[in-house]
């Protein structure tokens, strides 16, 4: 279903109105690094505007470069067909609306990555290593692939760049709408990354890690520690469910409690579907009219509510569990009895064997014979 | 008799409760109605019908049948359901007993090893018994076998409470 909103005139997607705030975002951002601009281009040690030109000039001029890669050669042919100059190739076959936010950002990060490369192991970073430090050339295609690693060490060099955090965290959020998928999957690895980074620097204020302290940290045991929480929290769910659950502690016998709860409910299906079959329908009544009886007969139905429980009791004890099997065998003798006699008041006569077993029969008893009364 | 007192159906005319009523009436009418059209049993006054077993039968196949509906195709035990009841159906309407060692065979294959290295943490035979009584769940993994039970409890509640109204209705 398409939203139309009504303070907009043409209706609008909700893709369009995604890249619409999205481009909103972006033309917030590029104020926001003109601003900053003095952090920015002291990295490269240029000035502003000799800095966006070589931006800018980077995809054209990444034919004579040499450690570009050919990918972005075809790219740029592809780019000059379009109708906006600045496509940027950016490894991932996205085209944006106005990519100068983009690409400064694109170089901001790859420039962390390569400042970090010097603080933290090697391990993280071994896609660093091939580009030199000060190159716009290389910035493309390094993008890409740090963005997701570079998403959490930033927050790491906190200490490095006072001024970075707040737009990284801009450029982050809304970086996080546009790639979420590539972010998901380049997060998982820069995890185990971060981890041993957090292990091995400790004063780093910002970490991104669900890992306690002492507790192991390579990827296999957070995937089963979250696992286990995950098992754990549908456990409580099901605790909730099942009428008796909250007091007893202990997996193995809330499981028991569950399962009890399961056979007793279909034990009642099946029950209550070989009532139906040998009852016979005297009164031809309509559907709709049964509907609204039975939402009505729902709410005061108390009665049968109380005689089915009394004759089914919850189990709770080892030893009414061999009175059920007992009950049951009863009914396979009194099915074909059942099959005779189709008048309904004849049911309480195998109800009423059938509860001799309980100590609480005669109270049910009454509570049957009561309905009938209700004729 | 109880007063008809005119609600509506219920809250959410469109959740598993109402929608499960009415393709349960609307099945049981049908098996009554074919009930009544054999030869066998003919009127409801005195005749003697010949026991049926197999009409309690139907009707919980039928009450299974409209529970999986109601729910739809969103939940793993409602299609596993779905298809156990059709997969009956077909293979008593076929009665090929090639074909019925060899759907046999194919089914006992699947099984993985990672759901017994789960089992053993929370309880081996508890999971086992649970996979045995939720449908389908032979071929889940612990976490989504809860989460399955977790909602198969709520819809065997339904049909439980929706069973016994109609029961009520029909006894009178």
């Amino acid at each position: 279903m398409e939203p139309r909103s009504s303070t907009i005139g043409p209706s609008l997607d909700p893709n369009a109105l995604d890249s619409f705030q999205f481009n909103e975002e972006i033309q917030q951002l590029m104020t926001i690094p003109q601003e900053n601009a003095s952090s920015f281009t002291a990295l490269l040690e240029l000035p502003a505007p000799q800095a966006m030109e070589l931006l800018h000039h980077s995809p054209e001029s990444n034919d004579s470069a040499a450690p570009a890669p050919a990918h972005s050669n075809s790219h740029t042919v592809t780019v000059d067909a379009h109708h906006t100059p600045y496509h940027f190739p950016v490894g991932a076959n996205l085209t944006f609306p106005s990519n100068i936010a983009l690409i400064e950002r694109a170089a901001r990060f790859s420039v962390f990555a390569e400042n970090i490369n010097n603080t933290t192991t090697d391990k993280n970073n071994h896609n660093n290593n091939n580009h030199s430090p000060a190159t716009t050339e290389s910035l493309p295609s390094n993008s890409s692939g740090n963005l997701g690693k570079v998403k959490n060490e930033p927050a790491e060099s906190d200490s490095n760049k006072p001024n970075s955090p707040p737009p990284a965290e801009n450029k982050r959020s809304v970086k996080r709408k546009e790639r979420e998928k590539k972010v998901k999957v380049t997060t998982k690895k820069s995890k185990s990354g971060a981890n041993e980074s957090s292990e091995d620097a400790e004063k780093l204020p910002y970490v991104h890690v669900r890992a306690r302290r002492g507790q192991a940290t390579d990827s296999h045991s957070l995937a089963e520690r979250a696992r286990r929480e995950k098992i754990n929290a549908r456990m409580k769910l099901l605790q909730e469910l099942v009428p008796g659950c909250n007091k007893i502690s202990g997996t193995a016998l809330v499981l028991d409690e569950i399962i009890n709860h399961v056979q007793s409910l279909q034990r009642q299906v099946e029950f209550l579907s070989m009532r139906l079959a040998a009852v016979n329908p005297r009164i031809d009544v309509n559907l709709d009219s049964t509907l609204a009886v039975e939402s009505g007969s729902l709410m005061d139905s108390n009665l049968s509510n109380m005689v089915m429980p009394l004759m089914w009791p919850e189990v709770q004890v080892n030893a009414s569990r061999q009175q059920y099997q007992q009950q049951w065998h009863l009914d396979a003798h009194h099915q074909p009895v059942w099959g005779r006699e189709e008048e309904s008041h004849n049911f309480v006569t195998p109800e009423n064997s059938l509860l001799s077993y309980d100590s609480s029969a005669n109270s049910a008893t009454l509570h049957s014979n009561q309905l009938k009364m209700e004729l | 008799m109880n007063p008809k007192t005119y609600h509506h159906i219920s809250s959410n005319p469109s959740s598993v409760k109402s929608r499960f009523t009415r393709g349960f009436l609307r099945a049981f009418k049908k098996i009554k109605r074919q009930q009544r059209l054999l030869p066998t049993s003919s009127s409801s006054s005195s005749s003697n019908p010949s026991p049926r077993p197999y009409l309690y039968g139907r009707v919980k196949i039928a009450a299974d049948k409209s529970l999986a509906l109601a729910v739809g195709s969103r939940r793993a035990w409602s299609r596993a359901l779905l298809w156990k009841i059709h997969y009956k159906a077909w293979r008593q309407r076929s009665r090929f007993n090639n074909k019925k060692k060899l759907l046999k065979e194919n089914k006992k294959n699947k099984k993985n090893k990672k759901k017994k290295n789960d089992d053993e943490e929370v309880g081996f035979r508890h999971a086992k018994e649970l996979r045995k009584l939720v449908p389908g769940g032979e071929a889940m993994d612990l976490c989504s076998l809860l989460d399955e039970t977790a909602h198969y409890i709520k819809c065997l509640i339904t049909q439980v409470q929706v069973m016994k109204s109609v029961d009520q209705i029909y006894s009178f």
